[in-house]
């Protein structure tokens, strides 16, 4: 029997630096973690665009009155622009507050771009009426500062004429980044914390990237607030263990005397 | 005369070497941050991590032999117990020499997650320390569970609460240290099991690489940590129920308000450590309000009823004054001066101002120096004395008080004053902006040699004593 609860400890200890090989899905979600907490606060440069129906405006005019979402996108783009900018769209429609609480600028990063490639990308996406949705071009320059504030890079590869580049989605307020969602999103969990925050609520908890045993609190998205996790139960663990031992121990030595 | 067992002797011993030499490593601390030695500056965290736990753990076995020793007046704890957790706390301490002076491990005594991974030491320090801490508490919490066990064979739970006092009868005497004991070490079985998760929570996040939530490593990491040094100081005043009347020639007893007092302090020291998690805003608000009022709500009743009941004894009673008398008064005032620098730091408003100064160390060495440490090295002259019984030396006996109050006060003044002006906890060197602080370091280091002094002279009083008993133990 000992012998074998021995090969049980060895067993486990041998494959020890397997269970504890990295994580890369989690490392890469850490990764990202940081990247946008890196951009929180940032200050984005004001720039000069060129909206679908023609007009001309600057960036700060569409976050004068509620903060707005701005997105990176072109129009040729054979990879993940239109997903993305499917599940921006979607996301918006099921937490809501558009109009009310934010609005929303996709801005394409393809100097090439005309009014009507605009026009055609907003209708392809069936939000062509939608008011307070925007689609932009402005000048490789300008698109370019702006994608260094908010560190987005974006690359021509010759030989595809495709743009390498990543998913970017920014709340900014007054200015400001609030918060970045970078990478691929999945679901809306994440979205509507960036919208809770966007509305002035303060979104006290985060979800830690990677596998998390237990937490003290999460989010719940639906209300805006956080609300207690099982972790908690950690807490007071320790008491009931100490009290049932103290009462096993006096309970064990009244029986023996 | 009254023998020691071998077990409280070795204590003693261990904790002879060991604290001057943390005391040494203090003034290391304090002088870096004046300042001077910069050629060793990139070892100040290290040095810092193995001050703090290498005191709170010395402290805590100090404790816990010199309560082990008053219970053996009532009740039989187990010798090879005792001795169990004297070897287990010197493998622990082996194990943390190592990890600090090899691997240069240096996450602070509270190692808060996710710091022990995060660092620039290697990674095998890191499972060396939390070795450590594993060897330690594991010892320790056998050792608790023992000195329960004996309680258990002599009393119920009941009686060892003192409930009966609170119903009105008197019958069984409760000795005061049998009830602090009972309540302390309860506690302290849930403080060492929450070390035992949050140790398990370390390794599992070791070996299966999942991540763990701050909040809660944090929240749990507190009240291992916090609780086991409040209890620590519980031990230390049980000691001074039991010695300090038999200076003053009048018992000191157990009666009703006693018993709700130490009562009170079972329900509610678990809740304390809250007030550490003060700048953390997601804690949810009600918790933080909890820590404020478990804060004031544990140290008032004990303090205030031990205090009072302290002074009762003493006024105008025939005191033998010496060394053990004296630093077992001065234990208790150390307690309440402490615990006032305490409080204050529990309200939240003043937290919000004080929390990253140097206001933290200044409250928190006060009541561990000049309350638990006095208390303890008041006892541990006291047993020598009481085997020994060799001619005392009143002057050198003064001399070593003298010197080490006002080594320890001036080292919480240093601590206090520079807390009151700003100057942030944690810095090995202080910049432009806080040039100030070095002075207060430099005041702070000083103070503490005048201490260390102090202890050296009591250390040759109390040593020879040692030694008689030593020849003289069975």
């Amino acid at each position: 029997m000992n012998r074998a609860r021995l090969c049980g400890v060895l067993a486990a200890l041998a494959c020890a630096p397997v269970l504890a090989a990295p994580d890369t899905g989690a490392a890469a979600q850490a990764s990202a973690a940081r990247a946008e907490g890196r951009l929180a606060g940032r200050a984005v440069p004001d720039i000069p665009l060129t909206l679908a129906d023609g007009r001309r405006v600057q960036l700060s005019e569409l976050w004068r009155d509620k903060p707005l979402l701005v997105t990176f996108y072109y129009r040729r783009c054979a990879g993940v622009c239109m997903p993305f900018l499917e599940w921006v769209r979607d996301a918006v429609r099921t937490v809501g507050g558009l109009g009310s609480d934010y609005r929303v600028l996709a801005l394409t990063f393809d100097d090439a771009e005309t009014v009507a490639d605009l026009r055609a990308q907003a209708a392809a996406l069936g939000l062509l009426e939608a008011s307070d949705w925007s689609f932009a071009v402005a000048g490789k320059d300008e698109v370019a500062r702006v994608a260094g504030a908010l560190d987005y890079w974006y690359r021509l590869d010759p030989a595809t004429r495709q743009y390498d580049h990543n998913s970017l989605l920014v709340g900014i307020d007054r200015g400001r980044v609030v918060r970045a969602l970078l990478g691929t999103p999945s679901g809306s969990q994440r979205f509507r914390e960036l919208v809770w925050e966007l509305r002035g609520s303060f979104v006290s908890v985060y979800r830690v990237p990677g596998r998390t045993l237990l937490r003290c609190l999460s989010f719940d998205p639906l209300s805006g607030k956080a609300r207690l996790d099982w972790g908690l139960l950690l807490l007071v663990l320790p008491a009931f263990a100490a009290v049932a031992l103290a009462l096993a121990t006096f309970a064990g030595a009244a029986r023996r005397t | 005369m009254r023998s020691a067992n071998s077990n409280t002797l070795y204590a003693m011993a261990i904790t002879f070497v060991l604290f001057p030499i943390l005391i040494l490593l203090g003034i290391f601390l304090r002088t870096v941050q004046a300042g001077g030695l910069t050629g060793l500056q990139s070892w100040f965290y290290p040095l810092m991590t193995l001050h703090g736990v290498g005191m709170v753990g010395v402290w805590y076995v100090a404790s816990m032999a010199s309560l082990s020793d008053v219970l053996s007046r009532h009740v039989t704890p187990s010798a090879l117990i005792g001795r169990i957790a004297l070897i287990g706390t010197l493998i622990g301490v082996v194990l943390l020499l190592a990890c600090v002076f090899l691997g240069r491990f240096a996450a602070g005594w509270y190692f808060l997650y996710p710091l022990p991974f995060k660092g620039e030491w290697p990674a095998w320090s890191t499972v060396i320390f939390l070795l450590s801490l594993t060897v330690l508490g594991a010892t320790w919490l056998i050792w608790s569970l023992d000195l329960l066990r004996a309680i258990a064979k002599r009393y119920t739970l009941s009686q060892a609460l003192g409930w009966h006092y609170l119903a009105g009868r008197s019958e069984p005497v409760l000795p005061p240290a049998v009830l602090i004991t009972t309540v302390s070490l309860i506690a302290g079985v849930a403080a060492l099991l929450s070390g035992v998760i949050v140790l398990a929570l370390y390794y599992i996040e070791l070996l299966a690489g999942t991540a763990n939530d701050a909040l809660l490593m944090k929240n749990i990491t507190f009240f291992f940590g916090h609780t086991l040094v409040n209890l620590s100081m519980y031990l230390g005043v049980a000691v001074v129920y039991e010695v300090l009347p038999a200076y003053a020639g009048r018992p000191w007893k157990t009666n009703r308000i006693v018993a709700i007092s130490w009562n009170c302090v079972l329900l509610i020291v678990l809740f304390a450590y809250f007030h550490h998690l003060y700048m953390d805003f997601v804690q949810p608000g009600i918790l933080q309000t909890i820590g404020q009022v478990a804060s004031y709500a544990s140290a008032i009743p004990a303090a205030v009823v031990t205090i009072f009941g302290a002074l009762l004894l003493v006024y105008r009673a025939r005191m033998r004054w010496n060394l053990a008398s004296l630093l077992l008064y001065l234990g208790l005032a150390g307690w309440a001066i402490g615990g006032v620098g305490a409080v204050i730091d529990s309200t939240i408003s003043a937290n919000l101002r004080l929390h990253n100064t140097l206001w933290v160390p200044a409250h928190f060495h006060t009541y561990f120096l000049a309350g638990l440490v006095f208390m303890v090295v008041g006892y541990f002259y006291h047993r020598c004395q009481e085997m020994a019984e060799l001619p005392e030396s009143a002057g050198v006996q003064k001399l070593a008080v003298v010197l080490m109050v006002i080594g320890a006060y001036g080292l919480f003044a240093a601590f206090y004053f520079a807390g009151a002006y700003s100057v942030p906890r944690r810095y090995a060197a202080y910049p432009a902006e806080l040039a100030y602080g070095a002075t207060y370091a430099a005041a702070g280091a000083a103070s503490a040699s005048a201490f260390l002094l102090g202890f050296i002279l009591y250390l040759a009083e109390t040593g020879k004593r040692w030694l008689k008993a030593v020849r003289a133990a069975p």
